[in-house]
């Protein structure tokens, strides 16, 4: 009864978002159809031609994506898919991106299959990871965020690669739902239809598989096929949302979690209340953002809205969720080596470094072709291109430096400040700066920076504490921060002042414009936190064991903890600064250093800071060099290094 | 050493609903083996961590060596009470030795010298879990047994007469739980220490320990010697279940589902 009033008055809200937004665009007797446009003037062609539609498909797009995420939910018996989480809906956009730039012929055929293609390959590559690890619901949706923002930060790359500046185009693209006409609304409800008409016949065979697979072939069913089937349903609603209107986030994630928190049980209760309430919640959001429009005359993109939605969800869901992964499953992988002489090694990579920071600048790029320069050249490039030099070296050096002591102090390989939210929480931070004060310097942006990181670390270091929590949820509540600060830094984007392309700037941001200073700055901020991390080593070699083992042995686990948060989140922050909010090179330092056979904690430190270093400066020269003479954001080029890195990591079985 | 090792008043612990440890009055006594054991779920282990320190209680008092489990400071805490988990974590990276070595955090603390004593309280525990030709293995590539020797040395290194163990040989196959729980007896009765375990076969709960407390339900359900374990009300009691007991032929009792 409860739900139904809910339900009904948030139709009834939805319907009046419309309607008033309706009214002021035609305020007497309305067109009705069959709609003749020549018989019509202006804003009765708006009206029945744009907002008519356009209230229709955020109710279609809304069932869609409901179902989409409910279907993916009960195939995977994973509360926390859906296209958004899952990769799927950021493969599709990955793909029209491409085919924009490249292939523009390939949308001639409509924009279908092509956002058909891209999802299809991101979910057979999300399934992929997932299947190694027998479809562990908080893995699969780590690796689902992560292909999803490798996807976003590929389709940045490519559109800046081009020398075409159209950062915003990337990170508008879509989720806004404005129509010219009644296309899109036929389309998509005729693709509606038959997934539904598929979804109520696989309806039964998902109840029978929420056993588990195991359960389900032992009663005569073909596991195989019925997922295989469910997933096409799911990836083609999906990615016709994705062609028609672009990425909407979160909706399929929202609409079955709320279904069942109004007492849906059953897999075909949710897959019926499903759609109903991801209309609504769509039609809701889309009245809000026109309401907004109306008031301010700014075009909003209501997926905006709804991924700003998705951050806490996923973080209330995660909290609800429990006891429905295998033990052992999340668990990373074999064992890695041991090197008897760290020592040597860590010297080996200090020769490493110096001698590339040397080479990368006497190298370079003409228009004609590859350059070194001769002593004269040299002397003059010098001092402009060592300062970027050096800084893009600290940068790195600290995002590795952080990188280790998350890595130690959650025992867990994938964290890193990117997954964690620190990076997300550090661009919070510096549009917060821009915002609250008239024109800070940098100084201020660094240290507004630093603090958004280490709010956002203890945000969900905080969420770390409960005791139930194992390391997979903390990180997955990390990615969730940082899901939200991209949804908040597109709305900021959307606002369209001053700030807004001061934003812009840093993001596309690259370390062009790095003089003596900073760079001089970030070097000794590197050396002091170093050299406190390395003061921690023993917390670092005893935080790994878990909590249980630290508070045995009588380490103060609470100070330990807060201290290295705000060592990791101030690292993070003021490296954000110059790198930009996308990088891995957090996750890949450590990681690398562990591989190589850094084992004990001080040897791990040292040796993920200097091969932090070490990738940040190549990646610095591949952003000036690969898209040449246009410059790549640094971090996007660092990221698209550590991308196929980490989906490796994340595919490799466990010995 | 007429001081008691443990004395509980009133002992309860809540988890949001429920209520884990129920008013539990005991009293443990020093330089024994004492076994904890009961059904599953029935809050041996809950307690085993509120002695730990692992898990807060919400109510009652518990004094450790007669100061008020609460007034510890954690060095001085670590110092005396040592404490395993029932799942050991992966110790990744680490040789036998190192791991032993985090023992001796307590006493060298995070930034103090690891001196001489350091390295002889590490060496010493190495040879007393008889796991030296072993030291320079990396933890994780150990069998089962081994690496639960492993970590009794690094209790051992933390020097405290106290040890806590949470299922020490649940994941072990039969040999090497007898090996395991020899050492500890023999680690208690030899350098006189105390020890707590919590186990869940009860014929090794009464062949190894000196003292066994039963819980049912969050609460006391028995407590006294092996033998008075070992008979088939007893057992019934404890385990809801009939029971009974048969003798070997050197007189060992072995109980069984009736």
């Amino acid at each position: 009864m409860k739900s139904l009033l809910i339900i009904a008055a948030s139709a009834m809200l939805a319907l009046a978002l419309w309607y008033a937004a309706a009214l002021a665009i035609v305020p007497g007797p309305w067109p009705v159809p069959p709609f003749d446009p020549s018989a019509m003037g202006l804003d009765e062609i708006l009206l029945a031609f744009g907002h008519m539609p356009r209230g229709v498909i955020a109710l279609l797009a809304g069932a869609a994506l409901g179902l989409s995420g409910a279907l993916l939910q009960a195939v995977l018996r994973n509360p926390v898919a859906d296209p958004t989480t899952l990769g799927i809906s950021s493969g599709a956009q990955l793909a029209l991106v491409m085919a924009t730039i490249h292939a523009p012929g390939l949308l001639d055929q409509g924009r279908w299959p092509v956002a058909m293609a891209g999802a299809g390959a991101a979910a057979a590559l999300v399934m992929a990871i997932g299947a190694r690890r027998a479809f562990a619901p908080v893995t699969m949706v780590i690796a689902g965020m992560l292909v999803a923002m490798t996807a976003s930060a590929i389709a940045t790359a490519v559109t800046l690669a081009r020398g075409e500046y159209l950062l915003s185009l990337v990170i508008w693209n879509g989720g806004s739902l404005v129509q010219q006409d009644w296309s899109g609304v036929g389309k998509l409800s005729l693709v509606l239809l038959i997934c539904a008409a598929g979804a109520a016949v696989l309806a039964r065979p998902l109840r029978v598989l929420s056993l588990g697979a195991a359960g389900a072939t032992a009663l005569g069913m073909n596991v195989g096929l019925v997922r295989f089937a469910v997933l096409v349903l799911a990836v083609v609603l999906a990615a016709t949302v994705s062609a028609e209107l672009g990425l909407i986030g979160f909706v399929g994630l929202a609409a079955p979690a709320l279904a069942r928190s109004l007492g849906a049980r059953s897999v075909e209760q949710v897959l019926a209340l499903a759609p109903l309430l991801g209309a609504l919640i769509l039609s809701v959001c889309d009245g809000l953002v026109l309401t907004v429009a109306g008031l301010s005359g700014e075009m909003f993109p209501t997926g905006a809205l709804t991924g700003l939605i998705g951050g806490p969800l996923l973080l209330w869901l995660l909290m609800r969720l429990r006891g429905s992964t295998p033990p052992g499953t999340e668990a990373a992988e074999g064992l890695a080596p041991r090197i008897a002489r760290p020592g040597r090694a860590l010297l080996g990579l200090t020769a490493l470094l110096l001698a590339l920071a040397l080479l990368l600048v006497w190298i370079g790029r003409l228009p004609q072709g590859w350059a070194v320069l001769d002593w004269p050249s040299f002397r003059a490039f010098l001092p402009l291109r060592l300062p970027r030099l050096v800084a893009a070296a600290a940068a790195g050096a600290l995002l590795a430096l952080s990188g280790a002591i998350l890595q130690r102090m959650t025992a867990n390989p994938l964290a890193s400040p990117e997954v964690m939210g620190v990076a997300g929480g550090a661009s919070i931070g510096y549009a917060a700066t821009l915002f609250l004060f008239a024109a800070p310097g940098n100084g201020l942006r660094m240290i507004g920076t630093m603090l958004g990181g280490a709010l956002a670390l203890a945000l969900v270091a905080s969420y770390a504490r409960r005791r139930d929590m194992p390391p997979e949820r903390v990180l997955l509540a990390g990615i969730a921060v940082s899901s939200m600060a991209a949804a908040l830094l597109s709305a900021v984007m959307a606002t369209g002042s001053a700030q807004s392309w001061q934003v812009l700037a840093w993001l596309s941001g690259s370390s062009s414009t790095v003089g003596w200073g900073q760079a001089v700055l970030l070097c000794l901020l590197a050396l002091v936190l170093l050299a406190l991390a390395l003061r921690a080593a023993r917390w670092l070699a005893i935080l790994p064991l878990g909590a249980e083992v630290s508070l045995a042995l009588g380490l103060p686990l609470d100070r330990a903890r807060l201290g290295l948060i705000a060592l990791a989140g101030l690292a993070t922050g003021a490296a954000t600064l110059l790198v930009g909010p996308v990088s891995f090179v957090g996750l890949m330092a450590p990681h690398l250093a562990r591989r190589i056979g850094f084992a004990r904690a001080s040897d791990q430190v040292l040796g993920a800071v200097l091969l932090g270093a070490i990738l940040m400066t190549a990646a610095d020269f591949g952003a000036r060099m690969a898209g040449f003479p246009y410059e790549l954001p640094l971090g996007l080029f660092a990221s698209l290094l550590g991308a196929p890195w980490l989906i490796w990591l994340m595919m490799r079985t466990r010995r | 050493m007429s001081e008691p090792l443990f004395t509980m008043r009133g002992l309860c612990v809540d988890v949001p609903g429920r209520r884990l440890l129920d008013g539990v009055d005991l009293t443990l006594p020093r330089g024994q083996v004492v076994a904890l054991i009961g059904h599953n779920g029935s809050g041996k282990s809950t307690l085993l961590k509120t002695l730990a320190r692992q898990i807060a209680f919400s109510a009652g008092e518990v004094r450790f060596a007669g100061r008020g489990l609460t007034d510890w400071a954690a060095r001085d805490f670590a110092r005396a009470l040592a404490f395993m988990p029932q799942n050991t974590p992966p110790a990744e990276g680490m040789t036998v030795r190192e791991l032993v070595a985090l023992g001796r955090y307590p006493w060298h603390g995070a930034l103090g010298r690891f001196g001489r004593d350091d390295h002889a309280a590490v060496q010493a525990a190495l040879d007393e879990c008889a796991i030296t030709p072993l030291s320079e293995r990396l933890v994780d590539t150990l069998s089962g047994g081994e690496r639960q020797r492993a970590w009794l040395a690094m209790m051992v290194a933390q020097e405290a007469g106290t040890l806590l163990l949470d299922e020490p040989i649940s994941a072990l196959d039969i040999a090497h739980q007898v090996e395991v729980l020899s050492l500890v007896r023999r680690m208690c009765h030899e350098q006189n220490r105390s020890a707590v375990v919590v186990l869940h076969e009860v014929n090794m709960a009464a062949r190894f320990c000196d003292h066994v407390v039963a819980l049912k339900g969050g609460r006391l359900a028995l407590q006294g010697s092996p033998a008075d374990l070992m008979r088939p009300e007893a057992l019934a009691q404890v385990y809801g279940l009939p029971m009974q007991v048969l003798r070997c032929e050197n007189g060992t009792p072995v109980a069984i589902p009736a």
